[in-house]
């Protein structure tokens, strides 16, 4: 079976301003996500999953390496065809209703009959009683319902969700895990980033720690969790800080 | 085709919510207020400065909203990373920018019909009859605009929109002052200085092909060809510069 992503020894390195000396973002990662899996993809704030996924989303080019979804170039029509993707934070036409943004997003999609489909996902999510309201008045957890919503619409063979559980209260959370879950048992793959192991615990078959650029691991979570993460409320960060300063101390 | 119709809806809607139609109440007050208090001091010329004043102030207004507008159009996608979302999906960046233009481009176009239906009233009411020559001007006042806000998209795609502003507005003053630049070039002595001159008169936009205010108020009769060439002209202009902002804009990174 052919991998949904691979990622070949990415680099890719960014300057804040002209003055300002580069600075090596993605530092030659490498990774391989099987079809049909839900992958985790895990690291503190700043460590390079959303450059990772702006690459396999064709938002941003790779310095050097090579990504590729289900063998194609991310910035393909092709490729695009099959993917749904949810932004970090996302920000949304604000003065548009659900069922409008929906509308576009199915049109943008390829979709023609486009109606009954964005009615049925804004069911699914929860906003059907909201879909003639402006994205303005939404609250955070209906916006990422809504882009997730967005993401689903045409019904891609890989799901990219970006931190999609950030600022979610926990009915919130466990809403949109379960249709991570859904997803799954339809056979999409599904790639999410977070910097929460818990989150990860609850969905992932496989998960990939990014750390300062760098994948440290890949694997099932629990034998991530015997190289000495652990799986309670503590955060990645911690995780981070701790091994620094067990580095630094040796 | 469908892509561009939703990134057409979606530029409309995005604009019209910008209250340009407040623009529309101030020209039709600006209007009725000259007609009503200039007439004492026209010396009889009222109906030309109506004719003339109301021309300008179609353009001016279009133009200006064209600036307001246009200067954000794909900025601030960029800069509100709504554009993640539309970009990621199976699109063309190609359909982005045509859609984007059509849609700013049919807003404007409505605001100037606007502008037109408060023009003739107005005239109606005063004179009591049409003035025929305006439906032939206000297009023109369109084909400007179009050549205004492929400008200010092309300047959007990769650059801010305070840029693309500031340049939409030097491009508008140049492309007026392109008959002086030609007698520049024709008179000066210096090689160095006519070819210059000769290469930016033939390669910046020359606005003044749209501007055919003086020879309707005057009633001086149009040349169909000279029409005909004012029309290719800001048709070829502008599917250039969206061919060259499609170029720059495929090229793009979202970081």
């Amino acid at each position: 079976m052919q991998p949904a992503i691979v990622l070949e020894d990415i680099r890719r390195s960014f300057k804040n301003h002209f003055w300002q000396k580069k600075k090596e973002v993605l530092q030659g990662i490498s990774l391989e996500v099987n079809e049909n899996e839900v992958f985790g993809f895990l690291g503190p704030n700043g460590a390079g999953k959303t450059t990772t996924i702006k690459i396999i989303t064709g938002l941003i080019r790779p310095d050097s390496g090579n990504a590729t979804i289900f063998g194609m170039e991310p910035d393909s029509l092709c490729a695009k065809e099959k993917i749904g993707f949810l932004p970090e934070s996302p920000y949304f036409y604000e003065h548009l209703t659900g069922y409008e943004f929906l509308k576009i997003h199915a049109l943008l999609s390829g979709l023609s009959e486009h109606k009954q489909v964005c009615i049925r996902m804004l069911e699914r999510v929860g906003l059907a009683t909201s879909m003639g309201v402006q994205l303005r008045s939404y609250s955070r957890g209906m916006l990422q319902r809504i882009g997730i919503a967005q993401a689903l619409i045409g019904s891609p063979k890989l799901l990219i969700l970006d931190e999609p559980l950030t600022g979610l209260d926990p009915i919130g959370r466990k809403e949109i895990k379960d249709l991570i879950l859904e997803e799954k048992k339809k056979g999409t793959t599904i790639f999410f980033s977070s910097h929460i192991l818990p989150d990860a615990e609850a969905v992932c078959d496989r998960v990939g720690i990014i750390i300062e650029g760098q994948i440290k691991e890949v694997g099932k979570l629990a034998d991530v969790l015997k190289k000495g993460i652990r799986a309670d409320e503590i955060t990645l960060e911690d995780w981070f800080v701790s091994h620094t300063k067990a580095s630094d101390r040796e | 085709m469908n892509k561009v119709k939703a990134i057409f809806e979606n530029t409309f809607k995005e604009s019209l919510r910008q209250k340009i139609l407040v623009l529309l109440i101030v020209f039709a007050l600006l209007l009725i207020i000259v007609s009503i208090f200039l007439e004492p001091f026209a010396l009889g010329e009222t109906p030309k400065i109506m004719r003339d004043l109301g021309l300008a102030a179609a353009s001016l207004f279009g133009i200006l909203t064209t600036i307001i507008v246009g200067s954000t159009l794909i900025h601030r996608d960029v800069e509100k990373r709504t554009i993640y979302t539309v970009v990621s999906k199976p699109v063309r960046r190609s359909e982005i920018v045509l859609g984007k233009f059509l849609g700013l481009a049919a807003l404007i176009g409505i605001l100037i019909l606007a502008m037109l239906c408060i023009h003739q009233l107005v005239i109606l009411i005063y004179e009591g009859s049409f003035e025929h020559s305006l439906f032939i001007a206000y297009p023109f006042a369109l084909l400007e605009v179009s050549v205004i806000l492929s400008i200010l998209l092309l300047f959007s795609s990769f650059s801010s929109s305070t840029l693309a502003s500031i340049m939409g507005v030097i491009f508008f003053v140049i492309g007026h002052a392109m008959p002086d630049l030609k007698l520049f070039a024709e008179s000066t002595r210096v090689p160095a200085l006519k070819h210059t001159a000769y290469a930016f008169y033939y390669l910046l936009p020359n606005l003044e092909n749209f501007n055919i205010r003086t020879d309707l108020v005057h009633q001086i009769p149009l040349q169909t060809d000279q029409l005909f060439f004012s029309v290719c002209y800001g048709i070829i202009y502008t599917v250039f510069l969206l061919y060259l902002t499609t170029i720059i804009f495929e090229r793009r990174e979202f970081k």
